[in-house]
């Protein structure tokens, strides 16, 4: 089999509700996204989803690694993209773009073998844990209440993790609403709190010990800088609950401070750390440390392939139990509080081709981006509540 | 595709040449050989070049399973382990197991097994090793010339009872490997024989004439602060793991920094082991090395890791139950071609007649310990080497 041709189409859609966290208390009600397709002398055809900034890196490893190549040797064709990078380093822009394809390459490999990813990586069919995932602080708390309701009702989900860092009276309130709305699921609730590298250690440490006064925290997740390995480590040395860190960490070498310096408690590991390739990496260091993985927000909950087929890991993020887009349909489906894989071949993710033409964009807005507006004032240093503009702004989305 | 059943046969064959090392100088040319085959109900099995008596045990683990979800089938085994460890026989078993179903899962892919990884190369760079501490310095010379004369320039020599003798060896070995290289690589390995500061003495008296690549197994298996000190103290990377079982027996090397370069086999947990292995490695910045195994099938695993430096080849005729192994060595890499899976093929006809050879004695490997070990150097006895 031998790859013959690449396609990337920019697409857009509206979200069924405000998403944001403590940076973007005003929140974004869109979403974009970049469609690769992968094709092959063989008819099959791989693909992914991500990497919408990185298009022209995309086309660059395509041309020189990847045209003409047999997409089944995917590991030898991830190390060629990774040293491709080497001098600027395989971060960033780079890692977008290694990682999308990456994806596709496993795609296509387990598609040639007729069966699911799941089964090409050795896993198995049985549920996989995994928590619902608001990432929405700019609704209000009646919104929160009736998302977590919604999700522990129609889908079982026990577990949530809540965005908070910017009014802690109004996290604690939150906290609160989302354990009764979990609690309808019939299981005791599991709570997680993100306050998305917002807060100091210190801040985290008076937040969190106030917060563990009258909540079990499953983990608190980027309580400070991604690269501050003492920090963190100074964080889960104060406090009870789990730090779980490494979302914004782009490689496997990225890791190795905390691994040194046992910064973690929990390793963060997704798809976007140079692919599926270097999740399976990153969960096999983790592992031989004695650390659990938590695997992120997915496209499809593609990650749900990957749960069994790693030794390590707790829960997989859902932020929606369902596409939000009509673009695709995935063969992950949330039942009962569990992600259960199917067995369609690949990642299981079909493409409807009239939504794609709909949603077809020239080029992704920012404001469709994970963070539409950077890093929030005060943030390390002091909170910044989100004013009276921002949550009209917020609530008028 | 359902796991039907599974069969061992044991055997033994007489090698070309005698192996051994610092713990057995005199060798011994006899080995204890099995296969263990994994049948499924469409016809197609897996096998692996060993497996024990304990296999019976997993197996139920496995029967009527898919084949392909080997992860699942792995984790089952590690936790079913879980009280006595994943040591000893269970340990052997699970790692075969593991082998098998990894023949196995390419062979239902049709390809051979460095593509079921995904490696994108299908060679890997290639050392050559004696485990000839018997061997003469003429025959030594030899073995190693053959391998310069395929462009192998590597070699690693077995050392640790003789100062003297292992500083005149080694040169032997340097000058047969300089047809391939004006600078060869040279390895040593004592295998464990020395405590941490005869070690520290004897590795620098070897590096005063010669520039050593790395120093393997220079003291004890689980000494991280021992093998970290030998670290600070020669120019010589440190090499060590490869009678370590698993991943998590690699903890406290990695974590105190007591290596510097990696030793894994499938022996270490299987195909599944070994990758998780390298892959912790590859995050700390760790090369590995892979061991010599029959039919070299470690080459199909080592040509898609990333962090691989090259894998041990000796050869000493090991293959006797099989018509095709991964035998191509060509400027210094072992080539693997495309027959599917570990790119082994026995043949049932030369099993047999190796099963029904009288042999008529035991033979001599794993060896114990040898006396003197981290203590004292007890020297050769009178005829224990032919060459002293």
């Amino acid at each position: 089999m031998r790859i013959i041709g690449l396609k990337t189409t920019l697409f857009e859609h509206t979200l069924s509700r405000t998403m944001g966290d403590a940076n973007s208390p005003k929140g974004r009600n869109k979403a974009g996204g970049c469609l690769i397709e992968i094709s092959t002398d063989e008819g099959i055809t791989g693909i992914s989803m991500g990497g919408a900034g990185a298009i022209p890196q995309i086309n660059l490893l395509y041309e020189n690694i990847l045209k003409g190549s047999d997409p089944r040797n995917v590991t030898g064709l991830w190390k060629k993209m990774v040293e491709r990078f080497f001098k600027g380093g395989h971060d960033g822009i780079a890692n977008d773009a290694i990682s999308v394809l990456d994806v596709a390459l496993w795609d296509l490999k387990s598609k040639y073998y007729e069966e699911p990813l799941w089964k090409t990586l050795g896993g198995n069919s049985e549920k996989v844990n995994v928590y619902a995932s608001d990432i929405a602080l700019p609704i209000s708390d009646d919104q929160i209440y009736k998302w977590y309701s919604d999700m522990s009702t129609k889908f079982g989900f026990n577990a949530g993790k809540l965005k908070v860092g910017l009014d802690q009276d109004s996290d604690l309130k939150r906290l609160q609403l989302m354990y009764d709305a979990l609690k309808l699921s019939g299981k005791e609730p599991i709570l997680y709190v993100d306050s998305n590298e917002y807060w100091s250690p210190k801040q985290t440490i008076r937040k969190v010990s106030e917060m563990e006064e009258r909540f079990t925290l499953g983990w608190i997740e980027e309580p400070a800088r991604r690269w501050d390995f003492l920090g963190l480590k100074k964080v889960s040395n104060s406090l009870k609950t789990p730090v779980c860190a490494g979302e914004n960490l782009d490689t496997l070498g990225d890791f190795l401070p905390y691994f040194h310096h046992r910064s973690a408690d929990i390793i963060q590991v997704s798809h976007g750390m140079t692919g599926i390739t270097g999740a399976l990496q990153i969960a096999d260091a983790a592992y031989a440390l004695e650390l659990p993985v938590t695997l992120g927000g997915s496209p499809g909950i593609i990650h749900a392939h990957l749960a069994n087929a790693i030794p390590n890991c707790i829960t997989v993020e859902v932020p929606h139990p369902e596409p939000e887009s009509m673009v695709f349909s995935t063969d992950v489906k949330i039942t009962n509080g569990f992600a259960k894989v199917g067995n369609k071949p690949g990642l299981g993710i079909e493409i409807n081709y009239d939504e794609l033409s709909k949603s077809k964009v020239g080029s992704v807005s920012v404001k469709s981006g994970p963070s539409p507006y950077g890093r929030r004032q005060g943030a390390g240093l002091y909170e910044v509540p989100p004013s009276k503009d921002e949550i009209k702004e917020a609530r008028t989305k | 595709m359902k796991i039907t059943d599974f069969r061992v046969e044991k055997y033994q064959q007489i090698m070309d040449r005698p192996l051994g090392d610092s713990n057995g100088p005199s060798g011994d040319d006899l080995i204890n050989s099995s296969i263990l085959w994994i049948n499924t109900d469409e016809g197609i099995s897996g096998q692996a070049p060993m497996g024990n008596d304990y296999v019976e045990n997993l197996f139920q683990l496995i029967e009527g399973k898919d084949p392909r979800e080997i992860f699942t089938h792995w984790k089952n085994m590690i936790d079913f382990v879980f009280k006595a460890g994943d040591e000893g026989e269970a340990h052997g078993a699970l790692s075969a197991i593991d082998i098998a179903l990894w023949d196995l899962k390419s062979k239902i892919y049709g390809e051979p097994l460095w593509k079921t990884l995904g490696s994108d190369d299908p060679k890997c760079k290639i050392y050559a090793s004696d485990i000839g501490y018997n061997l003469s310095d003429q025959e030594l010379f030899d073995f190693f010339d053959g391998m310069a004369e395929k462009g192998v320039d590597s070699g690693k020599v077995k050392i640790g009872i003789s100062t003297e003798d292992d500083v005149r060896r080694i040169g032997v070995v340097h000058e047969a490997l300089s047809k391939a290289s004006k600078r060869p690589k040279i390895m040593v390995d004592s295998n464990e024989y020395w405590s941490v500061k005869y070690a520290i003495q004897t590795i620098s008296k070897i590096e005063e004439k010669f520039d050593i690549f790395w120093a393997e197994e220079p003291v004890r298996r689980w000494d991280y602060k021992g093998l970290r000190l030998v670290s600070e103290n020669i120019k010589a990377a440190v090499s060590t793991g490869e009678n370590l079982n698993n991943v998590g027996d690699f903890y406290s090397l990695i974590s105190n920094q007591a290596a510097d370069i990696l030793n894994v086999s499938t022996y270490q947990s299987g195909v599944t082991g070994l990758k998780q292995i390298s892959n912790i490695a590859y995050a700390f910045e760790l090369p590995v090395t892979t061991m010599n195994c029959i039919g070299n099938y470690n080459a199909q695993i080592a040509s898609a890791i990333p962090n691989h430096v090259m894998m041990e080849v000796v050869d000493p005729g090991r293959e006797q139950a099989y018509s095709k192994w991964n035998d191509n060595i060509e400027d210094g890499f072992l080539h693997l071609d495309d027959t599917p899976g570990l790119g082994l093929i026995v043949d049932e006809n030369k099993l047999k007649k190796l099963q029904s050879a009288k042999i008529n004695r035991k033979a001599k490997a794993p060896w114990g310990r040898r006396k003197g070990a981290g203590l004292y150097i007890k020297g050769f006895a009178k005829g224990e080497v032919k060459w002293k």
